[in-house]
């Protein structure tokens, strides 16, 4: 069998008209010429709105909240990242930001994605201002879910100690993860005794050192012995700084 | 001449009303108006903006669905049935087969744009909606030839349908892919990054960037002007004469 070169449902090139041939030549060659003289398109940032109503938000997603708490956060998080162009967080309206992350997490309030976008995305911009505007927004997220939430504040702890160089208020956030959130992880609710100690509180740090390795709450040797030496410290501190008192 | 593209024309309309397609179009508008004046309902603020945009908005795709669907179905009949058959056996050049058949589908493109921009008067003004609709009209008029063109190639439903639905939505984020492509977040010099962008903006110069096309921000805030308008008819008036010419092209070298 012969190859065939042609399709037999086909005619040649011939059998199509000279004008149409013109036609479609000079139509795509003036299209060509068009787009090759149109400027190039240029980008431009659009604002964040304020998200919607979060009953409009249940109706919207037939019954399904959690897909659409994860596509509003990808949503937010993608804000940035406009076509052509790119935002940095701190341009952003931090209002907006946090009505989004307050709506997605009222969608899934099991979600991290939101708390952990808040501590760890927007409470990092180099704005003062903003950066404490996070770190509110995930206090009191976590008031709301402490069990859950508490590692985010833990973040924001860190944040306010280290960033923000606000002591009171790091320790604040410390307080409130031993008080409320009962299933927190021992480092993070021993975080407030060291933030004692960084702020030159060694004797309150002391006491409540002491207590925690008398409630028996720490049950890992490594742990007991690392905490013990701590507390030593802390003590020949606490003596040494009464010594100079009383000189 | 005139006269058999005029009558292809002319049947082709009448084709149109007996098919149902205008109470289609007015089941497709009431649907709409009423979704729309329960949008209008839930806002608590900008209501009207917001019954606005979405029956613009989503009358735009409707239309263009409709439309498109109307005429690759028509076609495939007329090819399926015989009647192409029948019509080629007469004295009859198959560009004027092609050209009646469009400039039918064209009018029923022009009277659907009508039909659907009239809710809008009140809405939003006469002038910006009769700006939109002709917007609409000219972007309706680029989705039936390319339609005409994807029944007369694959001759077959499914594949003209899904070519045609792929070319739309690429119209519409044609831009914003360039822009993405023109300003990536990293690695600019990659080969591949090269590559993609150069095919990014080689597609650009084949399809036309619908999203400029029939805005809902002409009915919301400063419509369009008037000379917006007339570059949007006349690169409209381009891509259909690409359209028809391919369409015509293909048509001329099919064994029958």
């Amino acid at each position: 069998m012969a190859f065939a070169f042609k399709s037999d449902s086909e005619r040649p090139l011939a059998a199509v008209s000279r004008a149409t041939r013109w036609v479609l030549l000079v139509a795509l060659g003036v299209q060509l010429a068009w787009q090759a003289l149109s400027p190039n398109p240029t980008a431009n940032a659009t604002q964040l709105g304020m998200p919607a109503d979060t009953n409009w938000f249940h109706a919207a997603s037939l019954g399904e909240p959690i897909p659409l708490a994860h596509l509003s956060v990808l949503y937010l998080q993608a804000f940035d990242n406009q076509p052509g162009i790119s935002i940095p967080y701190r341009e952003l309206d931090y209002g907006s930001v946090q009505a989004w992350l307050k709506r997605a997490l009222e969608l899934d309030p099991e979600g991290q994605y939101p708390l952990m976008m808040a501590a760890q995305l927007y409470a990092q911009v180099p704005d003062e201002a903003k950066q404490r505007q996070m770190l509110a927004f995930v206090h009191r997220e976590f008031m709301r879910d402490p069990d859950r939430r508490w590692r985010w504040l833990a973040h924001a702890a860190i944040v306010a100690k280290h960033r923000l160089k606000d002591m009171p208020l790091a320790l604040r956030y410390a307080e409130d993860i031993t008080r409320y959130a009962s299933s927190a992880l021992h480092w993070a609710r021993q975080m407030r005794i060291f933030i004692l100690e960084d702020m030159g509180e060694a004797q309150a740090a002391a006491v409540l050192l002491g207590g925690l390795l008398a409630s028996g709450e720490v049950m890992d040797a490594a742990e007991i012995r690392f905490l013990t030496e701590r507390l030593e410290r802390l003590k020949s501190v606490e003596k040494s700084s009464k010594a100079s008192e009383f000189r | 001449m005139k006269i058999r593209i005029a009558t292809i024309a002319r049947y082709t309309l009448i084709e149109a009303v007996r098919t149902r397609l205008p109470l289609l179009t007015l089941a497709a508008i009431a649907v709409l108006l009423g979704a729309s004046f329960f949008v209008r309902e839930i806002a608590i603020t900008e209501s009207a903006r917001f019954q606005t945009a979405f029956y613009a908005a989503a009358m735009r795709l409707s239309a263009a669905f409709i439309a498109a669907l109307y005429v690759i179905a028509s076609m495939s009949r007329e090819f399926h049935d015989g009647v192409l058959d029948v019509a080629l056996a007469l004295d009859l050049p198959r560009s004027h087969y092609i050209a009646g058949k469009l400039a039918g589908f064209l009018a029923i493109a022009g009277v659907l744009a009508i039909a659907v921009s009239v809710p809008l008067v009140p809405l939003a003004g006469w002038e910006a909606a009769a700006i939109w609709g002709v917007s609409l009209a000219c972007e309706l008029g680029i989705v039936v030839a390319l339609s005409v063109f994807c029944a007369v190639t694959f001759n077959q439903l499914m594949p003209a349908a899904s070519v045609v639905l792929a070319f739309y939505i690429l119209a519409r984020s044609i831009t914003a892919i360039r822009l993405i492509g023109a300003n990536p977040i990293a690695d600019a010099s990659s080969l591949s990054h090269r590559v993609m962008a150069g095919l990014v903006e080689a597609l650009s110069f084949v399809i036309p960037a619908l999203d400029t096309w029939t805005r809902s921000a002409w009915l919301l805030a400063q419509p369009a002007s008037w000379s917006t308008l007339a570059q949007i008819a006349a690169h409209s008036v381009l891509f259909v004469a690409i359209f028809a010419a391919a369409a015509v092209f293909d048509m001329q070298r099919r064994n029958f």
